[in-house]
């Protein structure tokens, strides 16, 4: 009890010193906890702001305006600084370059990468149509409307939701609904697969997650697995919970292990759920997120670092991306503390309405780089961030 | 048609050696005149012989415009101007005159002296060169002869950049030079007026780049200066005297006082002075913070920031040092340099580019050891261990800032030069589109011609004036341009509109008077005098307010318009009419009535077919006729 006292004591005088402390010396924690917390930080501001990010190589993503009219879609290039390993101080190039872009008459709400070629598919969100897009080449900058692929609902809530993998010939998954999911040959518009099942709950992700095995998860919480090849039903997991007014995303982690691959389940009241995507039904672990806000319809992305064990990151609830340690939470749902949280979009917006609070509109893990993400908000802005785990600076590994 | 040709000899689709080709209302003007850093041969220089094939350079030109000092836009002046030849006048702003040769002779010694290269402009032909210069004021208008005006407007990029507007008769071109739309620690945005320019020729360096923010380039800055710093060591900033230096100096005393740190920051003498002096000079091209500051401080009277004297290199413990020039080819920055390069702890910060052969170019490049001159050859190398960091802080306008020109200025046309090799075809694309103008992208030698739509200055008779406005209702909207009827006389070189009473009088001609006839068909099982006085009562209460008149000899009269109808031979049910006009201002107001009116006005030769189609619309609201309605026309 002594040792608590004396621990509460020196809490107290550490905390009435800091308080004393000056305007500048203020200043001198945030910059040098900046210096301390990021191993890179490049901020840039988009003219429109982008709800999608989406990797068409090692160093070029996708963005896309979401406005009611016309709007851009641009191919950007990383800075070669962020990228280079050897010789990083010798170069200079911080910027981003727009290497292709294009004109679409709609919204871009959701847009996907074919692996291995120059085509992207999007949707509007309005109806769960999706326009093809041919992303160019060496010899043109412009992006190109391709063609289109009739969706089954003219008018739907959120809009489809898109999946790809590698194949030989270009095609993708698709769906608004749960009974919409569907594969489609891109160049003949011909199905392939039809997910077989009745229930008509709106779709809020869809993923591969190996060649031919897809995940789709439902806004109420309850996923769906099922296998291109075969028209077997689906394997269903109930949602984690009862309650009505909440939305459910998810996410699926596709490791070479079939011991990391999880599933983890996000909902807009917070809390966080993780199971084995072998055993979905089973036990896993979970966890009350540290948000404050509801999360936003349609805004919230929940996922897993691509070569980080265990680590996950949120975003869409406030201004911030939370990355998480799941490897901490146990059976019961207990408050987690995030492990790093990027809180730069809402320091450095530039909005000048104080009244709507700028929001993460979409985040993304760079697919090599452990720890770099980029993120993006309703303010236009755009972050390219290399995280120092709070844990191993120093040098000591995490346990 | 006027037409205005744009040609670049250097800077079409290529950064470097910028020099661009105008000819506009018969007037020649050469707009920069640079070098290309990344050659040594004669692509070094902007292509002359375009224009000397074809005889000599002051012949052709009438001025030649310097948009600022970089010498990727005035490197080639003294060669062009006393070697190739040139002796017509040369405007540039006062600082870039000030700084200019100041540059120029630093790269003549890098050159000749240190390459041992000949064939190269000397120090004499910089001063002659410069004796030829004009400076000009922001934003005063310059004529150069009688029809040739140009006005500069600021550009923000570095102390002196200059945008130009020229301007011949009613024909103008824009040419930017580089600039910059966000203003910096120590210069403004660029700005212009909305002069509507028939080309706007701007650079486009960043046109494909979005820019990472200053703060995090600032913030990367301090954190590899505070670094070396912790852990003991000497960082080495070699700048030019202006502009680069000054910011980061400011940026530097500012993280000093926050962070409370206690290493001395020192910058060579020789750069305080110079600075100064130019700052004094040029105070009105900063911004306004440095405008407010420096009346009541000295630009470089900081608190952390102390003159340098060169045995503080050999002082023990951290320090940091600003020295000239910025590319280590001399002076004190390759003084400090040598001493500190043995040193890992040690860093030096290259905050611009460098000039190939000098040893920042070197350094830059990786190279670890240095051939250093003055010592034997094969004599012992110089081991760089120091950490060599490249940081850019140039200042050119992205995609957002050309497009927030264009808003700015509102061209009727565009045209790209001063970008990568790369295609921009997307932002010609997005420009096109949201302008509704047409964008150009010439390369070197190639010329895009515009035509124009000059506006021609017509007298016009009071008489004239005073009638079309009581014609036209309300007074007209000053903003919009309104359609007028009058003959144009032209007379001794002068052109009048007046009246067609008065032109006929001036000329001695008699007025003619033209009437129109067209044929209607229209189904009707009535006879001939019973669709006659149908068409009498629909007319009646169509067009109301008109004197409408049914006359006993088988006629309708609607003011000066004749109906008359007739069954066709073949078919009784049908029915003929004729209609019958004379060309008069007083159909006009009848038409207004009608939505037929503006294309009355769009295109008056076709008046009797509107005039006709319009009588087919009112007579298809006929009742009970079979909508069925044919139009001859004599």
């Amino acid at each position: 009890k002594q040792h608590y006292i004396q621990r509460r004591r020196r809490t107290k005088w550490t905390f009435a010193r800091r308080h004393q402390t000056t305007w500048n010396k203020h200043q001198e924690c945030s910059c040098r906890a900046v210096f301390e917390r990021y191993k890179d930080l490049h901020v840039y501001q988009l003219e429109h702001p982008t709800q999608v990010l989406e990797w068409t190589s090692g160093n070029s993503v996708c963005v896309a305006g979401y406005s009611q009219s016309k709007n851009e879609i641009l191919e950007l290039r990383l800075p070669l600084k962020l990228l280079a390993d050897e010789n990083k101080s010798l170069c200079a190039e911080r910027d981003f370059k727009v290497s292709h872009g294009g004109f679409t008459d709609g919204p871009v709400r959701c847009l996907t990468h074919i692996p291995g070629t120059r085509c992207a598919v999007t949707n509007d969100g309005l109806s769960s149509d999706l326009q093809v897009w041919d992303l160019g080449g060496e010899e043109s900058d412009v992006i190109r409307r391709t063609g289109s692929i009739k969706g089954k609902r003219s008018a739907s809530e959120r809009g489809s939701r898109i999946a790809a993998r590698p194949s030989s010939a270009p095609q993708v998954l698709h769906g608004a609904q749960i009974s919409d999911v569907q594969l489609t040959e891109l160049a003949s518009g011909e199905t392939l697969y039809k997910l077989e099942t009745d229930s008509a709950d709106p779709l809020s992700s869809l993923q591969f997650v190996s060649d031919t095995v897809f995940l789709a998860g439902c806004c109420n919480g309850s996923v769906y697995v099922a296998d291109t090849r075969t028209s077997a039903p689906p394997q269903l997991s109930h949602s984690p919970s009862s309650a009505e007014s909440v939305i459910w995303w998810t996410d699926a982690a596709a490791g070479p292990h079939p011991s990391s691959r999880r599933v983890i389940r996000v909902s807009s009241s917070g809390q966080a759920v993780v199971s084995d995507l072998r055993n979905l039904g089973g036990a896993g672990c979970q966890a009350q997120l540290d948000v404050q806000t509801p999360g936003r319809c349609s805004q919230v992305k929940v996922s897993w670092a691509p070569t980080l064990d265990d680590c996950i990151s949120v975003s869409g609830f406030s201004g911030v991306v939370q990355i998480y340690n799941t490897r901490l939470w146990g059976a019961e749902p207990q408050e987690a503390r995030p492990l790093f949280e990027h809180r730069g979009h809402a320091v450095s917006s530039q909005q000048t309405d104080d009244s709507v609070p700028t929001f993460v509109t979409s985040h993304i893990w760079h697919p090599e780089r452990p720890r770099t993400l980029l993120s993006a908000a309703s303010d236009g802005s755009v972050h390219v961030w290399d995280w120092v785990d709070p844990n191993r600076q120093g040098g000591s590994p995490t346990p | 048609m006027p037409e205005i040709k744009v040609t670049p000899l250097g800077a079409g689709q290529d950064v470097g050696r910028s020099c661009i080709l105008v000819s506009i209302g018969g007037k020649n003007i050469m707009l920069d005149c640079g070098m290309h850093m990344g050659y040594n041969d004669d692509r070094r220089f902007p292509d002359f012989s375009y224009i000397t094939q074809n005889g000599r350079l002051t012949d052709f030109l009438d001025c030649l415009i310097i948009s600022h000092f970089h010498l990727d836009h005035c490197g080639a002046l003294p060669y062009m101007s006393e070697m190739v030849g040139y002796d017509g006048p040369i405007y540039m702003t006062h600082p870039t005159k000030a700084i200019c040769p100041i540059l120029l002779e630093d790269f003549r010694k890098i050159t000749v002296d240190k390459k041992g290269e000949t064939n190269f402009f000397t120090s004499q032909m910089i001063k002659d060169c410069m004796k030829k210069v004009i400076p000009l004021n922001l934003h005063q208008t310059v004529q150069v002869d009688d029809e040739l005006e140009i006005k500069a407007y600021y550009a923000g990029h570095v102390l002196g950049a200059a945008m130009v507007h020229i301007k011949v008769g009613s024909e103008s071109v824009v040419y930017t030079g580089d600039y910059n739309m966000t203003p910096d620690r120590h210069l403004g945005a660029a700005w212009i007026d909305k002069c509507r320019p028939d080309i706007l020729i701007s650079e486009s360096t960043y046109a494909t780049t979005i820019r990472d923010s200053k703060r995090c380039r600032e913030r990367d800055f301090l954190k590899k200066v505070h670094e070396s710093i912790e852990r003991g060591g000497k960082v080495l900033i070699p700048v030019f005297a202006l502009g680069r230096a000054q910011e980061l100096c400011i940026l530097l005393e500012t993280f000093w006082e926050r962070m409370n740190l206690k290493a001395p920051i020192y910058f060579s003498t020789g750069l305080t002075e110079k600075a100064n002096h130019y700052y004094k000079l040029f105070i009105t091209w900063t911004n306004q913070k440095i405008r407010k500051t420096f009346v009541q401080r000295n630009m470089f009277e900081f608190k952390h920031i102390k003159a340098f004297d060169r045995s503080y290199a050999d002082n023990p413990g951290p320090m940091v040092v600003f020295a000239t020039p910025g590319m280590l080819h001399a002076g004190q920055s390759l003084q400090i340099f040598k001493k500190w390069a043995g040193n890992e702890k040690n860093m030096v910060i290259m905050p611009g580019y460098c000039v190939q052969g000098t040893i920042g170019h070197k350094i830059l490049n990786g190279q670890r050891k240095l051939e250093m001159e003055g010592r034997a050859q094969n004599g012992p190398l110089l081991d760089v261990k120091l950490q060599v960091e490249y940081m850019s802080f140039s200042a050119h306008a992205d995609a957002k800032g050309i497009m927030q020109l264009i808003r700015m200025a509102e061209p009727r046309n565009m045209l790209l030069v001063h970008g990568e090799a790369v295609k921009m075809e997307f932002l010609k694309g997005k420009i096109e589109q949201e302008f509704s103008i047409d964008c150009y992208m010439p390369a070197n030698g190639e010329t895009t011609t515009v035509t124009t739509n000059p506006s021609v200055p017509v007298d016009i008779s009071l008489n004239l004036l005073k009638r079309e406005m009581a014609l036209g209702g309300p007074l007209p909207d000053p903003k919009k341009p309104r359609t007028m009827h009058g003959t144009l006389i032209m007379k001794e070189n002068s052109l009048k509109l007046v009246s067609s009473e008065q032109a006929l009088k001036e000329l001695g001609l008699n007025e003619h008077q033209l009437r129109f006839t067209c044929h209607v068909q229209l189904q009707d099982p009535h006879s001939d005098a019973d669709t006659l006085h149908r068409i009498y009562t629909h007319l009646k209460s169509v067009l109301k307010g008109y004197t409408i008149q049914h006359l006993p000899d088988g006629t309708v009269i609607v003011e000066s318009i004749v109906i008359k109808v007739s069954s066709s031979a073949e078919d009784s049910n049908t029915k003929v009419l004729l209609l019958s006009w004379s060309y008069q201002v007083i159909i006009e107001p009848l038409l207004k009535k009608s939505f037929l009116y503006p294309a009355v006005l769009a295109n008056p030769p076709l008046k009797s077919d509107v005039i006709s189609s319009f009588w087919v619309q009112t007579l298809l609201q006929f009742p009970d006729s079979n909508k069925h309605c044919g139009i001859t026309e004599s």
